[in-house]
Order: structure tokens, then C-alpha cells, then sequence
């Protein structure tokens, strides 16, 4: 039976990625979109040294050529502090995004890194949600996002707090820091999904924390929405997790 | 505000070319029983699936085979593949395990069990299958607790299976991020077919069938590392005729397992 809900993407790319087959042609997008019954994709581009060039690319690819559709989220570079808070007082307030993406894998820092912390006093002092990954390659053994995110959100409690790739569910890490820590929300996409992954999410209790996301365009839209989709979980948290909780996430 | 099919359910018939069954040294698996395997089959409209053992991939083809068959036991629905070992395994032996069980594909893992893929080593195994019709599936990577994820030489691939077009061949697992050498190959090599279980990349399907048709790619899911709904979802959603979705999820891999569905 088909049902309306609203459905946000949480989690896609500005910006070609060609050399890896990952074009951005937002026809492709809205086509999945329509395919798919998602009405919004939130969009970053984070794969650029140019912060600057990056927001202004999702604004004029996607954002403005495409009212409603897509919701601009903004990215700044730490190797470049001196233009971080200037282009995110750019970002939200000229261009009117909504959150901010990090990601620190591609800084080749961490996300306790010491460049960070204007970004986070930053982002603290106007209740902005901030995306990134939970784990790094570059982390200290025994590292966990629990221990990682018990600091930031004492630190920073007006963040809200979202794990990207962590929706997976089997990831016990970031599921017990959704249960255990105020202000973390758990992210969906990524390239492979663990079986029950979402319900074990759920069964902690988590349906209010879990955000649909797609990787855009890396990944294809109706592999990643269909882990919701099919999940063995009600239909009401299935309508949470495919958009409710973004909406409420981000006040829209 | 989006319309969607929350209680989605295949509308073809489904054969799952890509399954484990059983238990694993490394870790506990959320599913390793007949039961639990036809549980999800059941829930996610799946009809057959092909099973191997991963103790076959982690340490000895032979107790694991025998390990799949005694799992297996009566049930019709779980069809057994067989893992070998081409640099340790007795062919003539192999050959007749196979018969007496009445297993027509088999699994290899050449880095897992760390040798090339290479006329000189899987020479004598590959004028076997291909005489006795035996398909062979070769995921990109297998990854345990003691060996890491290495992918398979792409090279070898090639240039192991172009005097062999007589022999089929499934690349299983195939990823996003090997794009970039498994369109080239399956186009050149016309015995190639393709598991699709990891195969998330944008219009992943599209660019598939725009490269092979549709006679070249297999449903598959990975369980239960990964559930058995969210390829059919898509496959489901790509604007397919029922001929190619049938041939997706089902003909194909009834074709080359000789089991219809």
C-alpha cells in the first residue's frame, strides 16, 4: 500500500567526483528523488580546498535552481582557519543553510583536532547541528565515539550531534553513544548495511535518532532508502527515520 | 510529501545468488541457522537461495562443504555451493563430492586462500569446470579476523579467463569503488556475470544493463552479513521490464545452478 510521508535526505554531495564515476548532475538527483518519494536532499560539498567555492557550488547547482528540492549544508576547511568563520556566518546567513558538514578524514585531522574548536564555539553559540564521521583512520587505539562525543557534548551542549554512516545500527559504538549521550542523532548511508542493522537501532530505543541519508551520488537513492524501507520495523518509525526526525532536527 | 510502499514486497519471483549458512570462527552471525535463513527468506519474499559455507572460505573446503550439506539437510530451498581450494584440494575427489551431492557451482577466494588467479595455478581446476559445466563464483575480497580485505587482481581476472568462453564465471561482491575495472571487464569478457549484493553505486543497475544486458547480472544479498531486501527494493525501482527483472532476480542464477525456482 503506498502512503505519503515526508522524506528528507540527510546526507548527500555537491560536486563531481568523476574520476570515480560519482557525477553531480542534479537532474540525476531529482529523477531519483521522484523515484524514489524524496522530497528534500539535503546537500554538502565538502570535496574542495575551497570552502568558499564549495558552498557557493551547492547553492547555485542545486539549492537555487532547484526551490525546495534541496537544502543547502555548509562546509568549511580547518587548514584554512582564518576563512572558517566568516563563510559559515556566509553560509547561514546569505545563503540560508541549515547545518554544517565536517569531515575530517579528508583534513587528515580527527574530529578532537585543536583547528576545530572555533568551528564548534562557533556552531555552539548559534545552535547549529554539525554532521561528520565518527571514527577516523588517524585515531589513537581505543579511541571511541562514545568517550569522543561524551567531551563534545559537555563542551558544546547547543550542537546537535550527527554520526554520518552510523545508522547501520550493528555499529554498537555509535549506537550506545546515541543511547547514552543528549544530542546525537544517527546518520543511515553508506555502502554496506549490517542485517537488522536499523531494528537494532530501533530496539534501543533509538527511532527518534535515526536519519535516512543517501551519499549522493556516490551511492543510488533506492539502495539506501530501501534499508528503511524493508526494515523489519512499524511503519511509524519507518515514517520518523525517512524524514519526521529531520524535519524536527532541523525546524523545518 | 513523498508516496512510498512501506510494506514492499517483490512482484517476481527471487532466487538469492549470494548467501552464507552456518557459523563463523570470528565472529557470531546474526543468522547461521536453516531456520532463521528461511525466517528471512519468508519476510522478505525470497524463494531460493544459493548457500555456501563460510567455514569452506575460512579454513578447510572440505569440512565445510560437509558442514553446508548436513545444515542444509532436506530443505529445498537452500541450495548448496560448494568452496574450493584449487592449490590444496584433490580435483578427482572434489569433482566426485560434487556429483554425489549434486552441486553445480562452486566458490574460490584467491586471496583469502593466497594464491594468483593464474592459468599456471587454476589452469587444471578451470578445463574441469568448464568441461563438466561447473560455474564458478569468485568474490572480489573475503575478509576473516586473520586476513585482511584484499581484492582480486583485476589483471589475472582477464587475462586468466579470455581463452575460456565456454566457462561462467560470477564476480560476487562487486563494490562501488571497483567501477572502475569491472565495466571494462565484463565488456570484454562475455562469460562474465556479476553478483550485485554491494553494487550501490548511483544508477548502478542502468549502467550495468547498458554495458552486459540483462542476461549478466544476479541478484544477490550477502546474508546475513547484510539483509536480503534492499537490492530487490531497487532492482524493483529502476523501471525494469518484467523480463529483465525476472531474469535479475531469478533466471539467470537458475540458469547457471541448473535449479529452477
Amino acid at each position: 500500500m503506498i502512503e505519503t510521508t515526508p522524506i528528507i535526505d540527510f546526507h548527500a554531495h555537491g560536486g563531481g567526483w568523476t574520476n570515480r564515476a560519482f557525477p553531480d548532475d542534479p537532474n540525476t538527483y531529482i529523477k531519483q528523488m521522484d523515484i524514489t518519494g524524496v522530497d528534500t536532499t539535503c546537500v554538502n560539498c565538502i570535496w574542495f580546498g575551497d570552502a568558499n567555492w564549495a558552498n557557493n557550488l551547492v547553492f547555485n547547482r542545486f539549492v537555487s535552481k532547484y526551490p525546495g528540492r534541496f537544502i543547502g549544508v555548509a562546509f568549511v576547511t580547518p587548514h584554512y582557519p582564518e576563512e572558517c568563520i566568516y563563510e559559515l556566518d556566509r553560509a547561514f546567513n546569505e545563503l540560508n543553510f541549515k547545518f554544517l558538514k565536517l569531515y575530517p578524514d579528508y583534513y587528515g585531522q580527527s574530529s578532537d583536532a585543536e583547528g576545530y574548536q572555533p568551528i564548534y564555539e562557533w556552531a555552539n553559540d548559534k545552535g547549529i547541528p554539525i554532521m561528520c564521521h565518527g571514527r577516523y583512520g588517524t585515531d589513537a587505539p581505543g579511541t571511541t565515539q562514545l568517550k569522543r562525543y561524551e567531551k563534545f557534548t559537555k563542551d558544546f551542549p547547543n550542537i546537535k550531534w550527527v554520526i554520518a554512516h552510523a545508522g547501520g545500527g550493528t555499529d554498537i559504538d555509535s549506537v550506545q553513544t546515541a543511547k547514552e549521550l543528549p544530542n546525537i542523532w544517527l546518520e543511515t548511508c553508506g555502502s554496506g548495511i549490517g542485517l537488522r542493522a536499523v531494528k537494532h537501532a530501533v530496539d534501543y530505543g533509538l527511532a527518534d535518532k535515526i536519519l535516512f541519508g543517501s551519499d549522493m551520488p556516490i551511492m543510488d537513492y533506492r539502495n539506501q532508502i530501501s534499508k528503511v524501507i524493508t526494515a523489519d520495523i512499524s511503519n511509524n518509525d519507518k515514517k520518523k527515520i525517512l524524514g519526521l526526525n529531520a524535519i524536527k532536527l532541523l525546524n523545518l | 510529501m513523498g508516496k512510498v510502499d512501506l510494506n514492499f514486497m517483490p512482484k517476481v519471483p527471487v532466487f538469492d545468488a549470494n548467501a552464507a549458512l552456518g557459523r563463523k570462527h570470528d565472529r557470531r552471525v546474526n543468522v547461521d541457522s536453516v531456520e532463521g535463513t528461511i525466517a528471512e527468506m519468508d519476510r522478505t519474499g525470497v524463494s531460493k537461495a544459493l548457500v555456501y559455507a563460510p567455514h569452506g572460505a575460512a579454513y578447510d573446503s572440505t569440512e565445510g562443504n560437509q558442514i553446508l550439506i548436513d545444515t542444509i539437510a532436506d530443505n529445498k530451498r537452500l541450495i548448496p555451493q560448494f568452496c574450493a581450494n584449487p592449490t590444496f584440494d584433490n580435483i578427482n575427489d572434489f569433482s566426485k563430492s560434487l556429483k554425489t551431492k549434486n552441486v553445480k557451482t562452486i566458490r574460490i577466494f584467491p586471496p583469502l586462500h593466497n594464491y594468483p588467479f593464474t592459468e599456471w595455478v587454476v589452469g587444471e581446476w578451470l578445463d574441469w569446470a568448464e568441461s563438466e559445466g561447473i560455474a564458478i563464483w569468485i568474490p572480489v575480497n573475503y575478509e576473516t579476523n586473520w586476513h585482511p580485505s584484499i581484492d582480486i587482481d583485476p589483471t589475472q581476472l582477464h587475462d586468466t579467463l579470455k581463452n575460456r568462453p565456454n566457462l561462467n564465471v560470477v564476480i560476487a561482491e562487486i563494490k562501488y569503488a571497483d567501477f572502475s575495472w569491472v565495466m571494462p571487464l565484463i565488456r570484454s569478457l562475455p562469460n562474465i556475470s556479476v553478483e550485485i549484493s554491494r553494487w550501490v553505486i548511483i544508477d548502478g543497475i542502468q549502467r550495468l544493463l547498458n554495458a552486459v544486458g540483462d542476461q549478466r547480472i544476479l541478484f544477490g544479498s550477502r546474508f546475513p552479513d547484510s539483509p536480503m531486501s534492499p537490492q530487490i527494493y531497487n532492482l524493483h525501482h529502476n523501471d525494469l521490464s518484467d523480463s529483465t527483472l525476472k531474469s535479475i532476480c531469478s533466471k539467470n542464477t537458475e540458469r547457471l545452478t541448473g535449479v529452477k525456482i
